[in-house]
């Protein structure tokens, strides 16, 4: 019996054995704070070879004077490249002008998409309504460089179609991207043909996340269509409605391969946005080490888009749980 | 004592046929033979080896040129020609493939891979004012060691110029890293067919008091003023044509290049490459009275023409949209499509009357040289050379010029033929003469983007004193130069206060 019982415990010290291990990594991988960290992992992986590393190198070569072409090794020069930033006065007009297009062109935008998502949303039943929405987003998924293109031959004075259908009426031709006046608006009208349908989107999303049964309260209450507007649709579709806001602030205000094809900046400074100068300056140039700093103070600048957005879309919240 | 194994095995032979061999006789005379058969590939094979190193491999090379340049592309097109001759002298396949880019951003194409040390593109079409920013970080060849060893490459070329813009770098010293491959002047394309129509010589006669100009050697003696009236008597816009086409737009150096032309012939300059100084010498009332001049030309253009750059030209002019354009003249095989055909004449753009009474031309140069990769391993590098030696022949030469091209040896320029090739052929080597590059400064591309902001802004109605536009100029480059080491002396106080 002795012998028997040693057998068995024998067999089944060499299963736990050959168990063992699997069980041991099961377990482990088992555990609540281990898996999700296992699962990230390739992930973050990614994100610190593309992303970190290259901004950690961006901000300490911002730090240097440093030149491509120059034959010579960075230097290190503190906030030299910073200070030339700010004090540099075509910074702050190619910023001022960046600003102004971004409010313009998401502002426009916005407001397009919400009406347009509002004009969906409520046609249901329209005949017709999924192919004019398919042409809708058709601007979005062209590339910008090739949207670029098609609109430089478009407002062309001499050979495009849109002076061709002015000159008929029997109007002078306009000057879109080679008149100072007219060509920053020219630019703008673009990016809104472009990125309405994005808000489009994002209001339709919105108006997905609202309860059926408060927009029949609200109807029952007699609300006024503003009311249930602002009190139903935009309490509830507000957060997908700011994403999208937010996404297309960012975005505007990096743009560049749009007018890069179209203007290239000009006529004269007439576009110049600041994405534009930052790749004047470092793959036109090639100064790294003035480039990085610029880089870097966009970062920062989008930083603070996003933190003013967040802050303003939580800011009901907060004074909620404060009182 | 050498046996030479053809006479054993004839004395074997004829042995044999005496019927008096031996056994160990014809075993010899069968070893002999082997023998010889057996070293005959071999010592032709080692003949090959010294002749070349490459023998026997076959090799990718890689060229980047400018996109939708024809010159480049002949370059490219004619390689295959360079890989049956490489085959027959120095017994090597090579073949080639062909990465582009716009003028605007090849130079931004080739830096981001010559900067990673990168022989992704062995050879790579310049641009001659890119000279001094490839050199610098010596990412190309300094050539001097390869025309010592290879004195075909020391070629006499059609005009100093070439050899100063295409080739020289800092300038006025004897560094070479450039192989010319296109040489460009401008020129003045003429749509002759309405220069000759029905009742033209006579109108203009009535209008201006002087007969039309019709010959290359009446344009030749044409000035601003002489051109203006011409372009003003065939400014038809009510007839859907306008009297010109000439480059102003914000890309690359559209506006840069013609703009300083004026000012050279008018007597002024850009800087002084000696002391790196810009200020005092580019914003000079003169150079912003040359802005004024290329400006007044916009009149006489198509609604855009501030936009217009190379291929904006191109599609002005050949679709009938101007009667004259003022362009780069390797750009002639496209100006002239079949359907222009022997309807074009290309003549030397206006001289300048300057303050001394002399009429001047002193314009800028184009074209590019071929430069070599330095991080090329010695067998690209070595097939790099044969190829510039194959490029440099006479019949290549010639081959070339037919194509469309425009050599730059003396040889082929001087041929009696030449100038009847092509129609642009005589106004180039005429020009060739009279034109000359800008900066070969590695700080080129960031004066540029300085200047063409100012100069657009001038001619888009944005800035209005010419001058103002030059004094911004003139600071920007100063400081650029001056942080750079090349400039002697800091920007003037003036610069502080200074504003686009």
């Amino acid at each position: 019996m002795a012998g028997s019982a040693e057998a068995a415990a024998s067999t089944s010290s060499r299963r736990t054995l050959a168990r063992g291990p699997r069980r041991g990594l099961l377990a482990f991988l088992g555990r609540r704070e281990v898996l999700p960290t296992v699962l990230i992992a390739p992930v973050l992986i990614f994100f610190i070879i593309w992303n970190t590393i290259p901004t950690l190198w961006l901000l300490g070569l911002s730090f240097y004077r440093f030149s491509l072409t120059s034959g010579r090794p960075p230097i290190y020069s503190g906030f030299y490249n910073f200070t030339s930033i700010l004090n540099d006065s075509s910074t702050w007009f190619d910023l001022s002008r960046t600003f102004i297009f971004v409010v313009l062109a998401v502002g426009i935008e916005t407001i397009a998409g919400v009406l347009l998502g509002l004009l969906f949303w409520g046609s249901e039943r329209l005949p017709g309504r999924r192919v004019a929405l398919t042409l809708l987003f058709a601007p979005m998924v062209v590339t910008p460089v090739a949207a670029g293109t098609f609109w430089r031959l478009i407002y062309d004075p001499t050979f495009g179609v849109l002076n061709w259908f002015i000159r008929s009426l029997g109007l002078p031709a306009v000057r879109f991207l080679s008149d100072a006046n007219v060509a920053f608006g020219a630019v703008l009208a673009v990016d809104v043909w472009m990125w309405t349908p994005f808000m489009v989107l994002m209001m339709l999303a919105a108006l997905a996340s609202v309860p059926k049964a408060e927009l029949e309260a609200a109807e029952i209450d007699r609300l006024t269509w503003f009311q249930r507007f602002r009190l139903v649709i935009l309490y509830h579709g507000k957060f997908i409605l700011m994403l999208g806001i937010l996404l297309r602030t960012i975005d505007a205000f990096k743009t560049m391969d749009l007018i890069f094809d179209m203007t290239f900046g000009g006529p004269g400074t007439a576009t110049q946005l600041i994405a534009i100068s930052l790749f004047r300056s470092a793959f036109e140039s090639f100064n790294m080490g003035s480039s990085s700093a610029l880089a870097v103070v966009l970062l920062l600048i989008s930083i603070a888009f996003t933190a003013t957005f967040l802050y303003v879309l939580y800011l009901r919240e907060r004074r909620t749980a404060d009182a | 004592m050498e046996t030479d194994p053809a006479a054993e095995v004839g004395a074997a032979l004829a042995g044999r046929k005496q019927n008096r061999v031996g056994r160990r006789r014809l075993i010899q005379s069968s070893a002999a033979l082997g023998a010889a058969v057996l070293a005959c590939p071999r010592y032709a094979f080692s003949q090959s080896e010294k002749a070349s190193p490459l023998a026997g491999k076959s090799i990718h090379m890689q060229i980047l040129g400018v996109a939708g340049w024809l010159p480049s592309k002949l370059g490219v097109d004619m390689s295959p020609e360079f890989a049956k001759y490489a085959k027959d002298k120095y017994g090597y396949d090579v073949s080639f493939s062909f990465a582009d880019a716009p003028f605007g951003t090849l130079f931004q194409k080739a830096a981001t891979s010559l900067a990673t040390r990168s022989q992704e593109y062995n050879i790579i079409i310049s641009d001659s004012q890119w000279l001094g920013a490839l050199a610098t970080p010596k990412w190309i060849v300094q050539i001097n060691d390869i025309i010592a060893k290879n004195p075909e490459l020391n070629i006499k070329w059609w005009s100093p110029s070439i050899h100063s813009s295409y080739q020289v770098f800092p300038d006025g010293t004897n560094k070479l890293w450039g192989f010319p491959q296109v040489g460009d002047v401008y020129g003045i394309f003429i749509r002759k067919d309405i220069l000759e129509g029905p009742g033209e010589a006579d109108a203009f006669k009535a209008k201006y008091g002087r007969p039309l100009p019709t010959t290359w050697e009446a344009f030749e003696a044409m000035d601003y003023e002489d051109w203006t009236d011409f372009i003003t008597f065939f400014n038809r816009p009510e007839k859907g044509y306008y009297g010109l086409a000439a480059q102003y737009s914000r890309e690359y150096d559209a506006a840069s290049c013609p703009t300083m032309s004026v000012m050279r012939s008018l007597g002024g300059d850009v800087w002084d490459p000696k002391t790196g100084q810009v200020q005092g010498i580019l914003d000079t009332p003169s150079n912003a009275h040359a802005m004024e001049l290329y400006k007044a030309w916009l009149k006489f253009q198509p609604p855009g023409a501030t936009n217009y750059f190379i291929a904006e030209v191109i599609d002005a002019f050949t679709q009938g949209k101007v009667f004259a354009a003022w362009q780069w003249v390797a750009t002639g095989a496209t100006m002239i499509p079949a359907s222009l055909k022997d309807k074009v004449i290309v003549v030397p753009p206006p001289s300048f009357k300057r303050a001394d009474g002399s009429r001047v031309r002193n314009y800028i140069i184009g074209g590019q040289p071929w430069v070599i990769n330095a991080f090329n391993d010695p067998e690209h590098m070595q097939v790099a050379i044969d190829f510039m030696k194959w490029w440099y022949l006479p019949e290549t030469s010639h081959e070339y010029l037919m194509r469309g091209g425009m050599p730059c040896d003396y040889a082929t320029c001087s041929r009696p033929d030449f100038d009847g090739i092509n129609p642009w052929n005589r106004t180039y080597k005429y020009m060739l003469l009279r034109s000359s590059d800008f900066w070969h400064d590695p700080k080129y591309s960031e004066m540029l983007s300085d200047q063409q902001d100012a100069f657009t802004g001038y001619y888009t109605g944005q800035i209005k004193d010419p001058l103002h536009a030059l004094q911004w100029v003139a600071c920007q480059q100063q400081k650029i130069l001056y942080d750079e080491g090349t400039a002697v002396k800091a920007p003037t106080g003036a610069c502080a206060g200074i504003r686009l």
